[in-house]
């Protein structure tokens, strides 16, 4: 059976359709559903299987990214998302989605309402769109499972990306093995060096998990490599040879395996 | 009722990026070095709710205390020598503010009457002279058009007026002077055109109210009407017919098969496959850009975005591009004429303002290029081209039937860009800043983007009749055309406003963005509405199609315009236009040969029109939709470009659409007739490198002319030419185009400046299978490099070449479209037959640039041999469109690919990482890559900051 995804999605919200079908092809049953028929009642978060919140400018990221959707997701869903999350059902947050996870408190601790962590400005000031290395750290994510040690290669495209913490909060993360991608080289070491880390994140942080491993958040955009030609250098014979399956699609997969076990 | 300020600012020891970008260009932009460090802040303005909900709305909603501080009606940066605020002007909307209210009320704040937002500037250092500090707002962070400096705390937030009275214009009792006084900044309409309309109010036997007048002005502005190119010329002393009449002729007899709507709808449609459409529009925004860039870069990207969503029953926008053309960054201060910007600022904020609509949107933005002239001085080209996909049973215009309901949705209408049509089809002054600041505000994607999703889940359910966007004469324009076969009867006062006090004709040509009407029966009104409640998009029933044809607007009751449909849409006086051509008096230059040829590689690689623009590039979200599968910068640093977009708009489809374009306005200086063939060849040569076929390939044209005087006309007339000859020789259709002949300017003094007449081609196509496309970048090491296509060497007026020697010439490239369709056709078929591992089209900088960005992206060197008989130079500089670079195996065998047009194996591909050039077994030169990359990337990282950030 193919596990019902919520893709969630509001003003601005605009990666909904990759993420759509990187879910549909994966193997699940996506669903595009606006936060008012959450709020109305027209459709019931209990009804889904997966969350996913997609990229984009929620209601222009006016204020901070993410922050405008991360207040009304308190304010009106808290109590559904939190059931969501206590019933073990797996959430993930791409770049926009991960901003708002960070805001409703969901990451990293899975909890509605405490801000611990943060995606800044980047560093360069402005907006960038570039491919990066990812490298899949060991973490009780399940959205990563098989792929520890791996590099990724992913597009980035944000201009508030930069993660950063106290180093209290950055200590117990890194202690609870929730850091699961960190920027690298193309060697795969974990970098702070532009244009590797785009964005100047703190441990070259690009995406964690709550302690659980349930909630994922990244910056990068898996769902725009889920077909061999959208890799920028597909054409090239060494990319071509090395390349098995694109690099996004694992992490749709696991997300549906898991559903499918739960 | 009490304001609020909450302040908030980034702990100060956490690095400031706003801060730190506005401190790289006061530094390198403007020479100011006593400023060391600037901090930046947010101010946030609530009105109407008490101590305890402004806290509750900084804890909950402005600041983050992870990573900042805030304070209440307190000063946040308290160390700097000086602090200064920077706030929209009332009236220009911040779209901020809207999602202040929104997320107030989520956060239980019911009572908050406005809020607003704004930045505040911190400057550090000692000895910060308060001239230079005035500089700094006036060239960077204040434009005057749209911004203030706040100095005081606002006494309120809300905009009141009282709703304005509707006049009669005495019009039929006005003499020639009047009548030229009331059309002169205001109408934009000759004497012959002010005469038609009091012959029609003399007739009707009473004066017209402003609104009709404003109706009429704007319909018949050239913006909307296209005099120019619907009347009849005389060239030379020998009658012609229209331009647009000429091009239009010319497409309908290629009978493309592929082509299902050209020059009637928003933009033109071709087939695609298993029953899509996919549609095409380019669009200059050159006039507001001229005045405040962002603002105006962002309106035309929403503009066009519209022309796509209001094609056929609603499309869906799945790529944008832009094309601009300014005078060079570093262009000296007092070179600017006065009235005008400075092109280093304009640059930035025109690609800022593209960014941010299109990111925000979600509209990949991966075509592009700049352009650079010093003549663009006066004011710049500011071209946007949008991209779409719908369903081929729903791409042709619709047409409202009587009863069926007009619903605006969208955003609010206020007094943005009010005479936007009028204006931009007057010639700029150094009036034009101060007289015409209404017509520029700031645009609001994510409204658009809510628009965007009503249309197309409304377009689904078959709910749409027929739609347009509210472009350029708001209301007037959308109405006036939809009713023109019926006519239509508006209740004005219905309009949702964004604040009280427009006079009923401000309401009726608002040209507020974000606006589309939509026709819809009756009986399914309810159903659309419920569609848009669910997106959070206002909608409002404005007026019915009727059947007397006429054009009725009432303001509660009062009847403000009662015009006939028939002299509205075809009372405009005909004209026919004299225009004159002589070729200009130029010689070709005595040349010598180079001494240096590292020095001049180098530079040719620098020119502007040839260097890297991926620092725009990089700006852009080219990778949204995941449809992108050739980026505009690839290969194995990312940073070899590509000649066209390739994208695969039905995800899981390898079916493919190519989009690129072509331009290279200085040669239309020479002769209009080539540099139009030169950049309708560059544009296909684009699509056809990345592997379009040239017989499923649409044009799109974009003329940006001077004012059409005798001799400018003369010009445009030539330019149609050769699009004309163009369609007749291959086939090839245009399928919309768009002119803004308003290219002049006119200085306090007299001086005239027109800037270099641009005619940008855009070209679109379909393939089946994405696959079937190559990329730029050399693949590997001893490959054979073969150059192919028609040239002549010695044809090097224009070029980037003689450009830097100071030179423009006279024998430009003279393509011919005949023999371009052989080598466009054989192209093809050897990039479909998959032996071409890298193909790349030469264009500025000639082969030399061409080869040297296929080594950037594939990392290899490159040897090649120069004939013996030929100037090395011109071989390596010649800027002939149609020629291509083309990677293949050693195995390949050439001739059985190329053997039916010219071709030459030059060389080979190598693991060296030089450039190796020979001529008759000598050696000329030999360079490292790396040289050459530093020169071609240098000057864009200047413009735009590059950015060096260490471990952290």
């Amino acid at each position: 059976m193919r596990p019902r995804v919520c893709v969630l999605y509001a003003d601005g919200t605009n990666c909904d359709r990759e993420t759509y079908y990187a879910f549909e092809k994966a193997g699940g049953a996506p669903e595009l559903v606006h936060v008012n028929q959450l709020r109305s009642g027209e459709r019931k978060l209990a009804d889904y299987q997966i969350l996913v919140i997609p990229g984009g400018f929620s209601y222009g990221d006016d204020v901070l990214a993410g922050k405008v959707l991360a207040v009304e997701l308190t304010s009106f869903l808290a109590d559904q998302l939190q059931a969501f999350v206590e019933a073990g059902k797996p959430v993930l947050g791409i770049c926009n989605g991960f901003q708002v996870l960070v805001r409703t408190g969901l990451l990293p601790d899975a909890r509605m309402g405490e801000i611990k962590v943060t995606l800044m400005t980047n560093d360069s000031g402005r907006f960038e769109c570039r491919w990066v290395y990812l490298r899949v750290e060991e973490s009780r994510c399940i959205f990563t499972r098989g792929l520890a040690g791996q590099l990724l290669y992913l597009q980035a495209a944000h201009g508030e990306g930069k993660f950063y913490t106290s180093p209290r909060v950055l200590e117990a993360i890194e202690a609870g093995n929730q850091v699961v991608f960190r920027y690298a080289t193309p060697s795969g070491e974990p970098t702070g060096a532009y244009p590797y880390n785009p964005n100047g994140s703190l441990g070259a942080i690009a995406g964690i998990c709550d302690p659980s491993g349930r909630i994922l958040g990244l910056m990068p955009h898996p769902e725009r490599f889920v077909e061999v030609t959208q890799h920028p250098n597909w054409r090239r014979p060494e990319v071509k040879s090395l390349l098995k399956e694109p690099h996004g699609l694992a992490i749709f997969r696991n997300a549906v395996a898991y559903a499918r076990e739960m | 009722m009490a304001v609020w300020e909450v302040r908030v600012a980034n702990l100060p020891s956490l690095p400031d990026p706003v801060g730190e970008g506005v401190l790289y260009e006061i530094r390198h932009a403007l020479g100011i070095k006593s400023i060391t460090r600037v901090r930046t802040a947010k101010v946030y303005r609530f009105e109407g709710i008490d101590g305890h909900a402004v806290r509750l709305l900084a804890e909950k909603l402005l600041a983050e205390k992870v990573f900042q501080i805030y304070t209440i009606n307190e000063p946040v940066i308290t160390d700097a020598a000086a602090v200064v605020e920077v706030a929209y002007k009332p009236g220009v909307m911040n779209p901020e503010a809207a999602s202040l209210m929104k997320a107030a009320r989520d956060l239980g704040i019911g009572d908050l009457l406005a809020a607003d937002s704004s930045r505040e500037y911190g400057f550090y250092g000692t000895e910060i002279a308060p001239e230079e500090l005035e500089v700094v707002l006036k060239r960077l962070l204040v434009n005057e058009t749209i911004e203030q400096v706040i100095t005081e705390k606002p006494s309120t937030l809300r905009i009141s007026g009282q709703p304005g009275k509707t006049e009669v214009i005495p019009l039929r009792e006005m003499d020639d002077d009047q009548l030229m006084e009331l059309s002169k900044d205001r109408l934009f309409l000759s004497l012959e055109e002010m005469k038609a309309i009091q012959q029609y109010f003399r007739a009707a036997g009473r004066d017209p109210t402003d609104c009709e007048v404003e109706t009429l002005a704007q319909t018949w502005s050239e913006h909307c009407k296209h005099k120019t190119f619907k009347s009849p010329l005389i060239v030379n002393g020998k009658e012609k017919e229209p331009l647009l009449k000429r091009l239009q002729e010319a497409t309908a007899a290629t009978r493309h098969p592929l082509v299902l709507s050209a020059f009637v709808d928003n933009s033109g449609v071709m087939e695609f496959y298993d029953g899509w459409a996919i549609c095409g529009k380019v669009e200059t925004h050159n006039s507001p850009s001229a005045i405040e860039p962002y603002g105006g870069a962002m309106t035309g990207s929403g503009g066009v975005f519209r022309d796509i969503m209001g094609t056929g029953q609603g499309a869906r926008v799945i790529a944008s591009t832009d094309m601009f053309c300014f005078a060079p960054p570093e262009t000296p201060r007092e070179e600017i004429p006065p009235g005008c910007l400075h092109p280093h600022y304009l640059l930035r904020r025109v690609v800022a303002g593209v960014r941010d609509y299109g990111n925000r949107m979600g509209i990949p933005t991966n075509n592009g290029s700049v352009h650079f002239h010093i003549d663009f001085r006066a004011k710049p080209s500011v071209i946007v081209g949008a991209y779409g996909i719908l369903p081929a049973a729903r791409c042709q215009k619709g047409q409202p039937v009587p009863g069926d309901l007009a619903v605006v949705i969208g955003g609010r209408t206020g007094r943005d860009g009010i005479h936007g049509a009028t204006f931009s089809s007057g010639e700029m002054t150094h009036r034009t800043i101060e007289v015409n600041a209404t017509a520029v505000q700031i645009g609001h994607p994510i409204e658009e983007k809510r628009v965007a999703d009503v249309i197309l889940a409304a377009g689904e359910e078959g709910l749409i009749r027929a739609i347009t966007d509210c472009g350029a004469g708001g209301f007037a324009s959308a109405l006036g055309e939809m009713g023109e076969k019926t006519g239509v009867r508006v209740w004005l006062e219905r309009a949702p406003l964004k604040y009280q006090g427009l006079k009923p004709w401000e309401i009726w040509l608002s040209e507020s963005q974000e606006r589309m009407v939509i026709a819809v029966a009756p009986e399914n009104l309810p159903r659309l509405l419920e569609i848009c409640r669910r997106y959070n998009v206002e909608a409002t029933v404005l007026a019915e199609f009727t059947s007397d044809r006429r054009l009725v607007v009432t303001y509660e009751g009062e009847v403000v315009c009662d015009l006939d449909m028939e002299f509205l849409h075809h009372g405009l006086p005909r004209r026919t236009l004299v225009a004159r051509w002589e070729e200009p008096p130029l010689e070709d230059p005595e040349v010598p040969l180079p001494q240096d040829w590292e020095e001049v590689y180098c530079r040719v690689m620098g020119h502007l029109n040839v260097c890297s623009k991926e620092p725009i590039v990089r700006m852009y979200d080219h990778g949204v939709q995941g449809s992108c599968c050739l980026p505009p910068y690839g290969g194995t640093g990312g940073d070899g470009p590509n000649d066209a977009v390739v994208l695969t708009p039905l995800l899981g489809s390898p079916a493919a659409v190519v989009i690129a374009h072509g331009l290279n306005p200085i040669l239309n200086r020479i002769d209009p007739y080539y540099g139009g063939l030169w950049a309708i060849a560059e544009a296909v040569s684009n699509a056809v490198a990345a592997g379009a076929n040239p017989a499923e390939l649409a044009l799109i044209d974009n003329f940006i002319w001077p004012f059409p005087d005798e001799e400018a006309l003369g010009a445009l007339d030539r330019a149609m030419d050769a699009c004309v000859d163009f369609v007749r020789a291959t086939g090839m259709p245009f399928i919309s185009g768009k002119d803004s002949l308003s290219s002049t300017y006119r200085g306090p003094g007299g001086e005239v400046i027109k800037i270099p007449p641009v005619l940008c081609i855009s070209a679109f196509g379909r393939l089946p299978d994405a696959r079937q496309t190559v990329s730029a970048d050399f693949k590997g090491e001893g490959n054979s490099i073969v150059l192919v296509g028609y040239r002549r060497v010695e044809e090097m007026a224009g070029s980037a070449y003689y450009d830097l020697l100071g030179h423009l010439g006279r024998n430009l490239p003279r393509v011919e479209p005949a023999k371009l369709k052989a080598v466009w056709e054989v192209v093809h078929r050897a990039i479909k037959s998959g032996k071409v591992l890298a193909c790349h089209d030469i264009s500025e900088g000639g082969l030399a640039a061409a080869l040297a960005e296929m080594c950037f992206g594939g990392n290899t060197g490159a040897r090649i041999a120069v004939p013996g008989e030929v100037r090395a130079d011109y071989y390596l500089f010649n800027e002939t469109p149609g020629c291509f670079l083309v990677e293949l195996s050693p195995e390949t065998d050439p001739e059985a690919l190329f053997g039916d047009v010219p071709y030459r194996v030059i060389g080979q591909t190598t693991g060296n990482r030089r450039i190796t050039v020979e001529q008759g077994g000598k050696r000329l030169f030999s360079l490292p890559l790396d040289r050459l990359k530093a020169a071609w990337q240098e000057p864009m990282a200047r413009v735009f900051g590059s950015v060096e950030v260490g471990e952290r």
